[in-house]
């Protein structure tokens, strides 16, 4: 088979293909005309140069996003790993119906961003004032969406419950694959169950983290479709007294300047946005990985 | 050899004089869903009454990014024969696509196509307007009379009145009104209500405020008196509509009588149908100034545009003028569609009674013009979106909110 690597090549080229034509080419597209003057439609494209990624760090609103941005990944990437563990923890001990609290916890990555955020924003909107209003509770008649200080929170419990399950499914299957035999010492030798979650278990299962954490982060970064549809980016927040969207996370910022026909200036945070998400998640996969266990 | 070239050249005679001979398809990319089913039906019939001519109309869907759409459909080679433009901000970005439209027959016949450079090039699609929206048999049972509304005093005083008499005219609050940036409903306020600073009190094509607006200035003391005006809608607004409601949330209220006063144009026509509702209805100026003011505000709110680098633009600029100037167009507008025509030879009468409304004070005159279309793209979503959305947390802090907006004024022309 001395043609074996033509053969794996051949393989390869569709999805090789598909990726340089709606990643690659596109990609340095974007790099190009982040220092342009392109509105999307002109004929007439002059160069800038770096314009336009000196003009962004001026405007507030989207200085106000990076910053919202990183707190809500930071907030996602514990509170998604911590509940996606222990939910994998609850699953894989003896309960009864532990298969149908694995198929239920999973459910809601199912049910997709879009609708979930309609589906907690009646909940935040009209359930929880309501159910305030018949016991009396005055903390939760204001709809939660409206605090400005606390919409970050409201983000992210609908960010976990839609991504905690899916998290679990992967720290399940790296729980399985950890020899059974080892714990069943580590019980013998006489360490309680914490000390065998934390000393044994979760070092067997590192590379399980790793891509979890990796996950949680690039997804939380990206984050859109939920954002779009729970909040709209609203209310509307005060940042060093200049008027800003509380919950505009990174991706709407940028879409909103494209709506506005800045395509140069959103194409310009775009890039921002890549070369962010790169630092912070090689950063986070060298840590991690030097953590990981050869089995 | 020969003989293939001989092949060669039959075929390409043979195709050439196809392309010559072939009919002109007239593509249409629009954005008013409500219109949708007319439309394609006046584009269906047009088609078979013009033999040679086929008029196809694509609609995107409600609230979708038609812009974008439309930089989709360039970039892929399917740039539309007529497409739509909302505003100045628009034609800076497609007017290299935008053909004279100066010779056409309809120009004469309205006040409201698109011009720029002193050449037309926008065919007004309808009139739209708004004043504020009131439920006539709430205000009767309050004993209000809706024609002394005309000063921001007398709205005062008649807001007063009907918030004391809440639940004997079983209403939640006297306005509904929204301007959250979570309900997606910043153009309410940011956009419509600012509109009456822009225009409001000044003949119909008096830019000055707005012009002024553009070189970076607000005028003091009318903005003062439009903040105030705000200040009141604000504060007699139903509060969970006005900082979280959508647009669904603030029809319906007004639809089931829950308020008195609506703050929305004509386009709610077809939802008050679907809602039922029977009461009275008409419109009160936005009156924000201390001296009396009766006028609605009347405006295009979008254009269609001939795409000058197709080939089917002459059959595209027919169709228009077929719309404008036929009985059968002018039916699909006014009774298909449910439109108010933007051209004054058309006699036919809309059904809805806030578009009749607006149809009265056309005739009657001195309305005001709506200018928002001549600020930077994005200024009203972007900058005073946030700016109407803190105002309305927080209605008592005026001075904090004539502050931001003359920062955000001071910026408009480091922003293009």
């Amino acid at each position: 088979m001395h043609n074996s690597s033509l053969t794996k090549f051949l393989f390869v080229v569709p999805a090789l293909f598909a990726f340089i034509m709606v990643m690659v080419v596109p990609f340095f597209f974007g790099l190009y005309y982040s220092m342009t003057d392109w509105n999307g439609v002109s004929e007439t494209i002059s160069f800038v140069g770096l314009i336009h990624f000196f003009k962004v760090f001026t405007e507030p609103g989207f200085l106000y996003s990076f910053l919202i941005t990183g707190a809500f990944t930071l907030i996602n990437v514990v509170l998604v790993n911590v509940v996606g563990f222990i939910l994998a923890l609850v699953v894989t001990s003896n309960l009864r119906l532990r298969n149908f609290y694995r198929a239920g916890f999973f459910a809601p990555y199912l049910v997709g961003g879009i609708v979930l955020g309609y589906i907690w924003q009646f909940l935040f909107n009209n359930a929880l004032p309501t159910f305030g209003k018949i016991v009396g509770l005055e903390a939760l008649e204001v709809s939660f969406l409206s605090r400005s200080d606390n919409v970050i929170w409201a983000m992210s419990t609908v960010n976990v419950w839609q991504y905690a399950g899916y998290i679990m499914l992967i720290f399940i299957a790296a729980i399985q694959s950890v020899p059974a035999s080892l714990m069943e010492a580590a019980k013998v030798d006489g360490a309680g169950y914490f000390r065998r979650t934390f000393r044994i278990l979760i070092p067997m299962m590192a590379n399980a983290f790793t891509i979890s954490l990796f996950l949680t982060l690039t997804t939380s970064f990206k984050q859109y479709d939920m954002n779009l549809t729970l909040t709209n980016g609203g209310p509307a927040a005060r940042f060093f007294d200049e008027p800003v969207k509380a919950s505009q996370l990174l991706a709407m910022n940028i879409f909103d300047t494209a709506r506005a026909n800045q395509m140069a200036e959103a194409q310009a945070k775009a890039v921002i946005l890549f070369v962010a998400l790169v630092i912070v998640s090689l950063l986070q996969v060298w840590v991690s990985k030097s953590k990981e266990v050869e089995q | 050899m020969r003989k293939i070239l001989g092949i060669a050249t039959l075929f390409a005679l043979l195709t050439g004089g196809h392309i010559m001979a072939a009919p002109a398809n007239v593509t249409m990319f629009q954005l008013k869903v409500e219109i949708k089913d007319a439309l394609d039906a006046y584009a269906a019939k047009y088609s078979a009454e013009h033999p040679g001519v086929t008029v196809s109309a694509e609609t995107l869907g409600g609230g979708a990014d038609y812009g974008g759409a439309l930089k989709a459909k360039l970039q892929a080679g399917q740039m539309p024969d007529i497409f739509v433009i909302e505003g100045q901000g628009g034609f800076n970005v497609w007017k290299d696509f935008a053909a004279d439209l100066s010779d056409q027959p309809w120009v004469k016949d309205t006040a409201l196509a698109f011009k720029s450079g002193g050449k037309v090039y926008g065919f007004p699609v309808s009139i739209e307007g708004y004043g504020l929206a009131y439920n006539a048999d709430i205000l009767k049972k309050a004993g209000i009379d809706p024609a002394s509304l005309t000063t921001r005093a007398a709205y005062e005083k008649a807001f007063k009145t009907l918030d004391a008499k809440k639940k004997e005219l079983g209403i939640d609050a006297p306005v509904a009104m929204a301007a959250s940036v979570a309900g997606g409903m910043w153009w309410v306020a940011a956009q419509h209500n600012l509109a009456v600073y822009w225009g409001g009190g000044l003949a119909a094509d008096d830019t000055s405020v707005i012009d002024k607006a553009l070189k970076g200035q607000l005028d003091d003391a009318r903005f003062l008196q439009y903040a105030k005006y705000l200040q009141l809608l604000y504060k007699y607004a139903d509060k969970n509509i006005l900082l979280n409601g959508s647009y669904d949330n603030q029809v319906g209220a007004f639809a089931q009588g829950k308020t008195a006063f609506l703050h929305q144009g004509n386009w709610v026509d077809p939802n008050m149908k679907q809602l039922g509702v029977t009461f009275k209805m008409g419109y009160a100026p936005h009156a924000f100034l201390d001296t009396p003011e009766k006028g609605l505000f009347l405006f295009a709110p979008s254009w269609y545009i001939v795409n000058a680098k197709s080939p089917n633009a002459a059959a595209a600029k027919a169709f228009l003028a077929s719309i404008a100037g036929t009985p059968a167009g002018q039916d699909y507008m006014v009774n298909q569609a449910g439109m108010i025509p933007a051209f004054k030879s058309v006699k036919l009468q809309p059904k809805g009674q806030l578009s009749q409304a607006l149809m009265a004070a056309n005739a009657k005159g001195g309305n005001y013009g709506v200018f928002f279309g001549m600020l930077p793209d994005g200024f009203g979503q972007n900058v005073a979106g946030p700016i109407f959305d803190l105002f309305a947390q927080n209605p008592d802090n005026i001075s904090q909110f004539v502050a931001d907006m003359k920062k955000a004024v001071a910026n408009i022309p480091n922003s293009k």
